[in-house]
């Protein structure tokens, strides 16, 4: 029965490994993306609209390829989406978030146009969501995760504001969420897991705070993460992902160790999650793409050191020369 | 075919009626889905109710949900009035087909906020939605507020009580202070089998274990029989899910808690440090657990605890730590080649030499002692480097860590020698050595290469991390 399926696989399934990059296709794929607004599968996902956006601007101007958006459409709706209490919401009439107050600031950005915001609000929203024990909540309503300390910074540094909250309680209580074997959780106590680690390590980078990591540690944990067929899972025992080939990578770079994982590999995995027909990567070979896995990918393998793509900054998930022109350059251990 | 904008409206005011009315009939369900069904048949509705499972056919789902949430939108914009009731109605239809949609959640956190929804209803919905999406991260953030609402409101009513009974001569009250525990307790136990359910349905389920750890940090803190009892009724599961990485890390919470729970017994013999005050009312019987303060925050003379209450409990934690590597060793050798099973056992040892030595330090007060990582802030700093490469001092030697043999140590305190003698000389209990004799056993008698890579991969580890590194 194992040969017959096997069999029929192969038979519905392109035989060929891809093993070069698409540029050109995942440039269509993204640009063509939620051309039809009334498409169902779109307004499932208007939640998380504003991250989507930044996944595909930030995948199209890594491929040189950002001219091809919508740039004042873009900006028109990001203005659209910032609510009274300075707080940026994902749609035009949802809620504000500081996920998507971070994607926000991350397109405007890209696109210079920081000014379309009103910035001091945007600073007092990041800032009113501390709490006493240095932990962010993500919104009005009170969750605390490790990803929204990270958010909290990324925006702050991104707009120059980082000495408007408290940094050295923001540390106290990231570090309250290191675990025994170098990782990070969401809250303190919870188990790790490769997002909340990158999210952790780009805080402590963002905030000076990387002496504070055992690098060896936490190094071991995230190439312990790559499997046999060359991919990254995030946690033991998971599938890989092509997100994690992003999450695990960019988390090695910044604490100076990247070289621990077999780079080949990676890379082969990872194209060969491309599809050939639509454009875009999906998180394993055969299955659906998507914005968000393109983004993961191609930022994935220009870390590899992939020179047909611009070189991207580990902790911001964008393109080194938007960042070198605002000024930013957080710290990475070598 | 193309459906007109009133024959949409029509529609979908019907679906989201029979979907209310599903619930009205049947406030039993259970679980939801979407049945597979291209076309509409004659008139019929697409919303299919049978014995608790209330299903919608995937026809109507195209037109249903873009209509809903559009209607939510402008609501929310100001731009179209939707009352209490309607609001609700479509909170819930959008909420069950897309869980993960936040500003629907929070026009309901506004609802219950003015006490049109009671918070049942919403843990309720976030159950059935759960059955669907076992991992929604909306659904479970969602959660999480719910219950924090219902603490607040337990957390005020026995303030009231308190004060209540200082300003009145008597009056205890026992009964509804019993009664609100007893909603409590219920609850928490409501939270744990909505956990292990969607558990079930998706392996390793961060979020699922993420928030069963965050309901027993927040409602069962000190309670060391709660946590005594999901480390039991957790070793079948486990043994039946040997690759769930999340259930497995619960179990390492669970011992942590366990041994903060230890500490803060020993160390508070006569201080009650425990400001949550109502954590003591849930009930909380067993030979371990002796510090429950009653709601004004004193102590009863027999819950002061004594040396041998100390050494019960050491004894108890030094076995729950032994049973934990023996259930880690059979399931290493049932199911060969499984890294969430070694992944676990360096977690478990760790804890266990942690343990001992800051037992060991922290009875003669130590400065220099290890503190455990991430444990309750409560306690003491976070000292990353603690545990990689530092030297250990004991009485102003350095050792190796090969397991502290007696003879090696002069301690000041008897009572110190009497209770190491206890834990360390207590048979079967796992050392650094044994650990090595397992690792290497497994080398010996197996040939799945899988599993002589987690074997050397943890040999490579009990040298690195728990050795010294020269």
């Amino acid at each position: 029965v194992k040969l017959l399926i096997f069999s029929l696989r192969t038979f519905t399934k392109k035989s060929t490994k891809i093993d070069s990059l698409l540029l050109d296709k995942h440039g269509d794929y993204i640009a063509a993306y939620g051309s039809k607004k009334d498409d169902y599968e779109y307004t499932l996902s208007e939640y998380l609209r504003m991250s989507g956006i930044y996944w595909g601007l930030t995948v199209m101007d890594l491929m040189s390829q950002l001219p091809r958006m919508n740039r004042q459409e873009i900006i028109d709706f990001i203005k659209a989406c910032q609510h009274d209490c300075g707080g940026i919401s994902a749609s035009i009439g949802h809620d504000p978030h500081l996920l998507y107050t971070l994607s926000a600031v991350q397109i405007l950005c890209l696109y210079d146009s920081v000014d379309a915001l009103d910035v001091d609000r945007v600073v007092e929203y990041v800032k009113g969501l501390q709490q006493e024990d240095g932990s962010f909540a993500g919104d009005k309503w009170g969750e605390i995760d490790t990803r929204f300390s990270f958010c909290a910074v990324a925006t702050l540094a991104l707009l120059g504001k980082m000495d408007t909250i408290n940094v050295d309680k923001a540390v106290e209580f990231v570090l309250s969420c290191m675990n025994f074997d170098g990782g990070f959780g969401c809250r303190p106590g919870s188990e790790s897991h490769a997002g909340q680690i990158y999210c952790c390590t780009g805080f402590l980078s963002l905030t000076g705070q990387l002496h504070q990591l055992n690098a060896d540690l936490l190094g071991w944990w995230l190439c312990e993460r790559q499997l046999p067929s060359g991919g990254l899972n995030g946690r033991p025992e998971k599938l890989p992902d092509v997100c994690y080939s992003w999450w695990v990578l960019a988390s090695l770079k910044i604490i100076g160790r990247i070289h621990w994982i077999d780079k080949a590999k990676l890379r082969m995995f990872i194209l060969a999650c491309q599809d050939e027909e639509t454009g875009g990567f999906a998180d394993r070979p055969g299955d659906m793409v998507d914005p968000f896995h393109t983004l993961f990918g191609v930022a994935g393998l220009s870390l590899l050191g992939d020179e047909q793509i611009k070189a991207v900054n580990p902790v911001l998930c964008m393109p080194e020369d938007v960042l070198q022109r605002i000024g930013l350059q957080p710290d990475l251990l070598s | 075919m193309a459906e007109s904008e009133e024959e949409v409206d029509v529609l979908v005011q019907r679906v989201v009626k029979d979907i209310t009315n599903a619930f009205k009939r049947n406030p039993n369900i259970d679980e939801i889905g979407v049945i597979p069904c291209p076309e509409a048949r004659c008139n019929r509705s697409p919303i299919v109710l049978v014995e608790n499972k209330l299903g919608v056919e995937s026809w109507c789902v195209k037109f249903l949900l873009p209509y809903v949430h559009n209607k939510l939108l402008l609501y929310r914009q100001r731009k179209h009035w939707l009352d209490r009731e309607a609001l609700v109605d479509i909170t819930c239809t959008l909420l069950l087909l897309n869980p993960d949609f936040t500003t629907a959640w929070n026009v309901r956190k506004e609802l219950l906020q003015c006490g049109v929804l009671n918070p049942e209803k919403d843990l309720y919905l976030g159950q059935l939605a759960l059955t669907k999406f076992p991992k929604s991260p909306e659904t479970w953030i969602h959660r999480r507020w719910v219950l924090q609402q219902i603490l607040d409101q337990f957390l005020a009513v026995s303030h009231n009580k308190t004060q209540e009974q200082q300003g009145e001569a008597e009056q205890p009250n026992a009964d509804s202070s019993r009664q609100l525990s007893d909603h409590l307790t219920r609850t928490l136990h409501q939270e744990m089998r909505v956990c292990s359910d969607a558990a079930c349905r998706y392996p390793s389920n961060y979020n699922a274990w993420s928030h069963r750890i965050w309901v027993l940090q927040h409602m069962a803190k000190g309670n060391g029989k709660v946590f005594h009892d999901e480390l039991s009724s957790m070793r079948l599961w486990v043994s039946m899910h040997v690759s769930d990485h999340s259930g497995f890390h619960y179990r390492q919470f669970l011992l942590k808690e366990l041994i903060t729970e230890h500490y803060q017994t020993s160390a508070s013999a006569t201080i009650n440090g425990s400001s949550q005050h109502w954590s003591s009312t849930l009930p909380s019987s067993g030979p371990h657990q002796h510090s429950c303060s009653q709601t004004n925050g004193e102590l009863s003379g027999a819950e002061a605890a004594n040396e041998d209450d100390r050494q019960l409990s050491f004894t108890t934690v030094l076995q729950l730590f032994q049973q934990e590597i023996e259930l880690c060793s059979d399931l290493i050798q049932s199911f060969p080649g499984h890294e969430t099973l070694w992944s676990h056992r360096r977690h478990v040892f760790y804890l266990l030499n942690q343990w001992r030595r800051e037992h060991q330090c922290s009875s003669r007060g130590d400065n220099n002692s290890i503190h455990l990582n991430d444990c309750d802030p409560g306690m003491s700093e976070v000292s990353p480097q603690s545990y990689a490469g530092r030297e250990e001092s004991v009485n102003g030697q350095n050792h190796a860590s090969e397991p502290m043999e007696l003879d090696r140590v002069s301690l000041p305190n008897p009572h110190d020698s009497k209770r190491l003698k206890r834990g360390v000389l207590l048979p079967g209990t796992p050392t650094l050595t044994s650990e090595h004799s397992f690792v290497n056993s497994i080398l010996d008698s197996c040939c799945n290469p899988e599993q002589r890579r987690f074997a050397v991969a943890y040999k490579k580890w009990l040298d690195t991390v728990i050795g010294l590194q020269s």
